[in-house]
């Protein structure tokens, strides 16, 4: 008896047991019932939402009672929370507070689609929602390259504005719409250079740099926009065309989601794939992934933190640039000042939900992307029983929802802005 | 390989921190460097593994002159080094801490998972050392991460000088004993080792020379037969006394009083389980046992950092349920914690500040709601003379001084004011011959004048040296209380799960064995320390 007690762990509190979860639990319970009320008290019998496939079975259209609909869903977010206010099993947790936010949200698609004249077109929306989280992607992509060496990158938004602004330039110079995106490419790059270079020689405070240089591409890209409108011919819009995978694109949903986009949108779906294998799987990523935990150790292994560092960021800005090129080219737009509008700031967000992982980037852009989409839409129908100004908050409050409630703590890089001086414990 | 230094100097700003520094290690030999906290060892060690730049003097290895640019260097001269603080990245496995820096790959620089397990568990099977390669290494005992350095260090295109930089500070008894082993093999295999301590009968057990280094120039150069008296006036500069004089204790009422007490971690596992404990004032209760069995939990739960799932906590007859560290504090508890880094100092404040952290608020350091500067500044000078703190001066940050030096300035701090019971967690990792003596004096006139103390020690000699009373814990449980005449393999047995009672057949071994130990015969009558067969 004495022995083999030596082997014994310690106790472990048992997963499967019961638990309450007392705050979500009454959240959802309350979201679910508010959804409940709103479809009894607030849609009128008789409405009717509409969902059609407006690209592929163009004559296929669902109309659902909306009514139905919503309180169904709100049925279901509000059992979820009821379930978790009784107790369930702790591992299970998780994957309840998805289906309570996916039913919530849903609901509130439904009775905002309710009204007369407005379809929800699922594939153009689904397909818009993915383009519109490029720049999330390419942002927070290029935040996750720099931030897992532990620099802070906060001049995305610069490098976005630099990168629109030189790629329309160089492709009006040069009338090539691809040497156009590679210049942005090359902006962005110069752009955190001197971000690298201040944050790892000069040991700068890297937030402070990054404002800094937010504000001087804003200043420097809105002079040159007035400059450039007195000439001809070096601020018109060029444009890529959107590829058509043949019988492919025929597919219902996925041909018009995945099959009829801009080469955009293949960059950013396989640079998740490449940032991912290039950090979880290579010598480059180890390396970077250290640097970023825990510079020392990385230096007294003979890693040369602060260049690696360097070049991290470096290259990172080859990825804010081309995803400045986003919001000119593949929106075939001439360049505006601070055209941008924050959505730089927004991909630092995107990059935190996504945990620093580049599957999680592609998770929260998609999200981004979605809610901006479906805010765009029902606000150009005009139809939305909910006003613009709400409709356009909807992304940050679905944001709010899904980190506070599914993602909890995010745990950044350990020495993520912190500068590295060799001799550091 | 031999290693020699001539005249090596390190100097920061006016500071001379090593001072024509001369050494030689032969191959083969085990090459002790003695030297008290803030003696220069560490920055020795740093220069040699080119993390530091000599400001003069050279090193040769094999006669030859090198000069380091960093540790890439280092390593591929043949140094393999184990940092007192360890560089190990948290989040990582242990085959991708060992590979960091020489990463096995596929080519293209695409990482091989396999081939970096593979060489991991053949390196720790040549020597001895088990590791699981796929382990995350935070999640892993501070021992077992400490095998991770060792392997690391060997692991090295042709590891053949092996630098251990305070290599025992964290590690239990029985893992000690097994690392002096690992040592004496490696060296047995041609692998020279510098091995900085300041634990005088380490050194003696397992060193071929020492050199006693202080205030950053060599002293002394001792034979192992040196005895422990005169490694450690070597190092202080003066005579020590080792042992420990206190009288009887006279325990009173209960300081503290625990029960019950359990505390889930977010993974799921109860590291206190239903622990009772009572501490009494007038005594030292000890409490000991393998590390990360609920120790840390239990101190910080005490202090009120850790919110405990089930149970009670009373200091002085109060319920503490609930209430904050601050309102502990005020309450007469002190508290030294285990992770001074972490729990003891702000490191960029000074050592002023750092001296009243908890007390900044009230008279005379606080006048009408702004901090008196003069009353923190003579608190300062006055603690800095009674409990000699090696300090520039009092405005320099803690994070200044050596690891000693840092937790004197927390002993200074919590015996600075009124206080009714007091933890001591680890209060002598990583501080050194001098300042153990002094701490240790100053922990049994604490009890002497009343205060309940409960030395929380993964070190048995210092159990040992203080304890009225021993707890020891196991799998978050006081499996047993003994008297302090307890021999050692019975506190030894209780500490990994065992009976009071030796097996009948059983050697009595000084320390636990490995798990394993098929000890099959045991009987099956003891009745009062219940292992805990769950």
């Amino acid at each position: 008896m004495a022995v083999d007690t030596m082997t014994s762990s310690p106790a472990v509190v048992d997963e499967s047991v019961p638990t309450r979860f007392i705050k979500p639990g009454t959240a959802f319970s309350v979201l679910g019932l508010l959804l409940i009320v709103i479809a009894f008290a607030v849609v009128s019998t008789g409405d009717t939402t509409t969902i059609a496939f407006d690209r592929t079975l163009t004559d296929v259209e669902w109309a659902l009672p909306t009514t139905a609909c919503v309180a169904v869903l709100g049925a279901i977010a509000a059992a979820a929370g009821a379930w978790m206010l009784v107790g369930l099993p702790k591992r299970r947790l998780k994957l309840v507070s998805a289906v309570a936010v996916t039913a919530f949200v849903l609901g509130l698609l439904f009775w905002a689609y309710s009204q007369p004249g407005t379809v929800f077109r699922a594939e153009s929306i689904l397909a818009g929602a993915l383009f519109l989280s490029l720049p999330y992607l390419f942002g927070a992509l290029s935040g996750v390259v720099c931030e897992r060496s532990g620099v802070i990158n906060i001049g995305i938004e610069g490098q976005f504005l630099m990168g629109a602004f030189t790629g329309v330039l160089v492709a009006n110079v040069t009338g090539n719409v691809y040497a156009g995106m590679v210049g942005a490419m090359i902006a962005g790059l110069l752009s955190t250079m001197l971000l690298a270079l201040l944050a790892t020689k000069y040991q700068v405070n890297q937030v402070v740099v990054g404002v800094i240089l937010n504000l001087l591409a804003l200043g420097f890209t809105s002079f040159m926009y007035d400059q450039l409108k007195k000439a001809e011919g070096l601020n018109s819009a060029f444009s890529v065309p959107t590829l058509s995978w043949g019988p492919l694109a025929d597919i219902p949903v996925l041909g018009p989601v995945l099959f009829q986009q801009k080469i955009f949108v293949y960059i950013g779906l396989a640079l998740v794939f490449v940032v991912w294998f290039l950090l979880y799987r290579t010598r480059w990523g180890l390396r970077t992934r250290a640097v970023g935990e825990h510079p020392a150790a990385a230096d007294s292994m003979g890693v040369n933190v602060n260049r690696l560092r360097f070049w991290n960021v470096t290259l990172a800005g080859l990825i804010s640039g081309f995803g400045g090129a986003w919001f000119t080219i593949a929106n075939s737009l001439a360049f505006g000042k601070n055209m941008t509008a924050g959505l730089g700031f927004v991909a630092l967000a995107v990059m935190i939900v996504g945990r620093w992982n580049p599957l999680g980037v592609l998770a929260g852009a998609l999200i981004f992307g979605f809610t901006t989409q479906v805010a765009r839409d029902l606000d150009a129908s005009g139809g939305s029983v909910v006003p613009g100004e709400f409709l356009q908050m909807l992304p940050y409050v679905v944001t709010l929802v899904v980190v506070a409630g599914l993602i909890g703590k995010a745990k950044a890089p350990a020495a993520d802005g912190v500068p590295y001086n060799p001799g550091d414990k | 390989m031999r290693l020699e230094l001539k005249g090596l100097t390190k100097k920061f700003g006016s500071f001379t921190a090593d001072d024509d520094i001369d050494l030689v290690v032969e191959p083969g030999q085990i090459h002790a460097i003695l030297g008290e906290n803030g003696a220069g060892k560490s920055t020795l060690m740093n220069m040699l593994y080119g993390i530091l730049t000599p400001t003069s003097g050279e090193i040769l290895i094999d006669e030859e002159p090198v000069s380091f640019n960093g540790p890439g260097d280092a390593i591929a001269a043949g140094i393999g080094m184990v940092h007192q603080h360890f560089k190990l990245v948290g989040p990582f496995s242990v085959a991708d801490n060992v590979q960091l820096g020489r990463e096995h790959t596929q080519g293209m620089g695409v990482l091989s998972a396999k081939a970096a397990r593979n060489a991991v568990r053949q390196v720790s099977e040549e020597y001895g050392l088990k590791l699981d390669p796929d382990a995350i290494c935070e999640e892993l005992p501070v021992g077992v991460q400490q095998r991770v350095e060792i392997v690391k260090a060997l692991s090295g295109p042709k590891t053949e000088l092996l630098i251990l930089d305070e290599p025992t500070a964290v590690l239990t008894p029985a893992e000690i004993t097994e690392l002096l082993q690992i040592m004496r093999n490696l060296a047995a295999a041609g692998t020279s080792i510098l091995f900085i301590s300041h634990k005088l009968k380490e050194v003696q057990a397992v060193a071929d020379t020492i050199t006693v280094i202080r205030r950053g120039k060599v002293v002394a150069e001792l034979e192992p037969t040196a005895s422990e008296a005169e490694m450690a006036s070597a190092m202080v500069g003066r005579a020590v006394t080792l042992q420990v004089d206190k009288t009887p204790a006279e325990p009173g009422e209960a300081r503290l009083e625990v029960k019950d007490l359990t505390v889930v971690s977010d993974a799921g596992v109860k590291v206190l389980d239903g622990l009772g404990l009572t501490v009494h004032s007038g005594e030292i209760v000890g409490l000991a046992g393998v590390e990360g069995n609920g120790q840390t939990e239990l101190a910080r739960s005490i202090l009120g950092l850790v919110k405990p799932d089930e149970g009670h906590i009373s200091i002085d007859g109060k319920d503490m349920h609930g209430t904050s560290p601050a309102a502990r504090i005020a309450h007469g508890l002190g508290y030294i914690p285990e992770d001074r880094g972490r729990d003891g100092l702000v490191a960029e404040f000074s050592v002023a500040e750092n001296l009243v952290l908890n007390q900044y608020r009230e008279t005379p350091f606080s006048k009408r709601g702004a901090v008196n500067a003069g009353a923190v500044r003579k608190r300062a000078v006055d603690s800095i003379a009674e409990f000699d703190i090696r300090t520039q001066s009092p405005e320099e940050p803690a994070s200044a001084l050596s690891g000693g030096n840092q937790q004197k300035v927390i002993i200074a701090r919590e015996f600075s004011r009124p206080r009714r019971f007091l933890v001591a967690a680890q209060p002598t990792r990583g501080v050194d011959v001098g300042a153990t003596e002094f701490i240790h004096s100053r922990l049994i006139a604490e009890r002497d004048t009343g205060t309940g103390v409960l030395l929380i020690s993964s070190e048995l000699d210092e159990i040992y040296a203080l304890a009225d009373r021993i707890a020891v814990i196991y799998n978050g449980r006081i499996v047993g209380e003994v008297a302090p005449d307890t021999p050692r393999e019975v506190i030894g047995r209780l500490m990994v799960g065992g009976d009071i009672a030796a097996p009948d057949d059983a050697p009595a071994a000084p320390e636990a064995e490995a798990p394993e130990a098929p000890e099959t015969d045991a009987p099956e009558t003891d009745e009062e320390a219940n292992g805990g067969d769950r």
